[in-house]
């Protein structure tokens, strides 16, 4: 039957035509570009599909927009991509419209050896990081040690925050307001304090790391890894894990359920969490290892990952939360702290 | 000869009208946070976007913006219009291809120019600074000010090129009969040619307003954050908030109010040029 949901995400599919199949043993993965999409290439397609006879193509292009993808494309019957990588978040909501094949581990053994904190039932972890405060060391000289001190009023007019990481921003605010990652409500009022404190909102990550670069302004939330690239860019930033705990991010990928190679989604997956594909992300972009037989070297390892205690008090993100919630609470963002 | 209408035909009923029509029936869904669409028949989400303040206060923003941006296009636009219309030959094809020219550069592109033109670290800044003349940097960027100069270099190409078509048609010797007759230039401007060119400026602006409406990656780029146009509150809605349901109420409402003042804006602008 053509109900008009059918129809609909059979429009919108079409695109999906231009990948011309010619041999079933290639996977299409929807993909971030960029150092990521490149490391991918170079740390998973080259050395260990294309021995096995899988050519991947990388279906590249923001986040946001592959999303949207997904969902305009839940109801066809062949998906335009295999693997999908994705944000935490952003995977749970799209999980709960099932849209993802369950992950299956006998498929994909290399699982046995990811961190069991971060695995979920519909996608693998690939790499993560942990938010933090990031703070110019020279004008922040006591490192800030939680949330509640971006709102010290000496800091006025130097606090920065970037407009994507809303969902972020908020439950930080909400931890400095005393509360959790449950309930971002005491998070607002926290929030419209900070405004009046003469925040500064960033359109993207660029524009906040110049801010950062020219000192407009003094301190962030931003994750780890950034952080970490940023100083090795020569921005003058320090990181401080907040002492509430820092929240992970996760960055996964899983497998559509009108994806049309699934036995080669599932051994890119497995590629993925090779321990010798890992490692390269480490380096690069300063994201954790997923896996626990990634070996980083002592000083890389000491500056992109939490310290035992540390990891014990990181928090993960409510995505049932979020998910209910966030249509009312990018509208917060927009409507009342943003004005 | 009808047939030869009939590929664009299929084409903008299967890549415009009917996407549109889809669209429009999610105007009417509902959002669950767990169905994201859920089917129904309701106009809600126009009620609550005409009922909000906020959404009121960015429809309000986007008009002003474009009203200001046509005006501001026409101003600019005419002298160049008029100039490049009483050009000849070889300099006239010259002098189109670099009005063309900033249309090769897409909108991104171009609104990246202007960031590293009115950044705190930019050219403008660099060069007051270097004069002595200020001291701080200046807040150029991410101002209502920067998206109004963006939006207005890219619709600028538009309103030259519709202008100088029509103003061509306008014989010289009109301009010269006026002069002796004892027109002084202003006089046979506002007498003879500004009423010849009424059809053109009216295109003009209708195109230009169109395009100012309904302006994405300028406002986004160059407004920063806290400044929403519709076009960016729309992707908004549909790709941060998941709520496609309202998205597309909020993107046929600013249809419909471009449309409704296209229409108006032409009509009375007919009814000026209409002979009497």
């Amino acid at each position: 039957m053509l109900t008009r949901r059918t129809a609909l995400g059979a429009g919108l599919a079409l695109p999906a035509l231009r990948i011309a199949r010619a041999q079933s043993a290639q996977v299409v993965v929807g993909t971030w570009g960029g150092d990521y999409g490149d490391l991918l290439s170079a740390n998973i397609d080259k050395p260990l599909l294309a021995p096995r006879g899988v050519e991947v193509v990388q279906d590249v292009g923001p986040q946001d927009p592959r999303k949207t993808k997904l969902i305009a494309e839940r109801q066809s019957r062949r998906g335009s991509m295999d693997v999908c990588c994705l944000s935490d978040v952003d995977m749970f909501t799209l999980a709960q419209q099932g849209v993802f094949e369950p992950i299956d581990p006998a498929r994909v053994p290399n699982l046995g050896k990811a961190i069991p904190s971060l695995k979920r039932p519909y996608s693998v972890p690939h790499i993560y990081s942990a938010k933090v405060i990031l703070y110019n060391p020279a004008k922040v000289t006591a490192p800030p040690q939680g949330y509640a001190d971006l709102w010290d009023p000496k800091y006025r007019g130097r606090v920065g925050l970037v407009d994507i990481l809303h969902l972020q921003n908020m439950e930080a605010a909400s931890i400095a307001a005393g509360g959790d990652e449950h309930n971002y409500e005491p998070g607002k009022k926290k929030l419209m304090e900070l405004r009046s404190l003469d925040a500064k909102v960033y359109p993207s990550n660029e524009a906040l790391a110049a801010a950062l670069k020219s000192e407009e302004i003094w301190l962030t939330i931003m994750w780890l890894a950034r952080g970490f690239m940023w100083k090795k860019s020569g921005i003058p930033v320090e990181a401080a894990v907040p002492s509430e705990g820092a929240t992970s991010i996760c960055f996964e990928m899983a497998v559509p359920k009108n994806a049309r190679n699934r036995d080669g989604a599932l051994a890119y997956l497995n590629a993925a969490l090779d321990a010798r594909a890992q490692t390269a992300f480490a380096d690069r972009m300063g994201y954790a290892p997923t896996v626990t037989d990634a070996q980083l070297p002592p000083e890389l390892a000491r500056q992109i990952s939490l310290t035992p205690e540390q990891q014990a008090k990181l928090r993960t993100p409510d995505y049932e939360y979020i998910a209910k919630n966030q249509s009312a609470l990018i509208d917060f963002w927009n409507k009342e702290f943003k004005r | 000869m009808a047939a030869l209408v009939l590929p664009a035909t299929l084409l903008v009923l299967g890549l415009l009208v009917a996407p549109m029509a889809i669209l429009f029936r999610i105007s009417l869904d509902r959002y669950s946070p767990t169905e994201l669409v859920q089917e129904a028949l309701t106009g809600e989400n126009y009620l609550r976007a005409i009922a909000d303040p906020y959404y009121r206060e960015v429809l309000g923003t986007t008009l002003g913006i474009a009203l200001l941006c046509t005006l501001l296009a026409l101003l600019i636009a005419f002298p160049a219009a008029w100039w490049l219309a009483r050009l000849e030959g070889r300099r006239r094809s010259l002098a189109v291809i670099l009005t063309l020219f900033p249309l090769l550069v897409g909108n991104v592109v171009r609104a990246a120019g202007w960031m590293a033109l009115l950044g705190r670290d930019g050219a403008i800044n660099a060069a007051l600074r270097g004069l002595g003349l200020i001291r701080e940097p200046l807040g150029l960027l991410y101002t209502p000010g920067a998206v109004v100069a963006g939006i207005v270099a890219v619709v600028a190409p538009y309103m030259i090129l519709t202008l100088a078509t029509v103003i061509e048609a306008i014989p010289r010797n009109l301009e010269e009969a006026a002069a002796n007759l004892g027109a002084s230039p202003a006089a046979a401007f506002r007498r003879v040619v500004l009423p010849m060119a009424l059809p053109g400026i009216a295109a003009g602006c209708v195109l230009v307003f169109i395009l100012c409406m309904n302006a994405y990656a300028t406002p986004v780029l160059l407004g920063g954050p806290q400044f929403k146009m519709m076009a960016p509150a729309v992707f908004d809605q549909f790709v941060r908030g998941t709520n496609w349901p309202f998205g597309a109420a909020l993107a046929f409402i600013l249809l419909l109010v471009t449309l409704a003042l296209t229409l108006a804006g032409s009509a009375a602008l007919s009814r000026r040029t209409a002979p009497r």
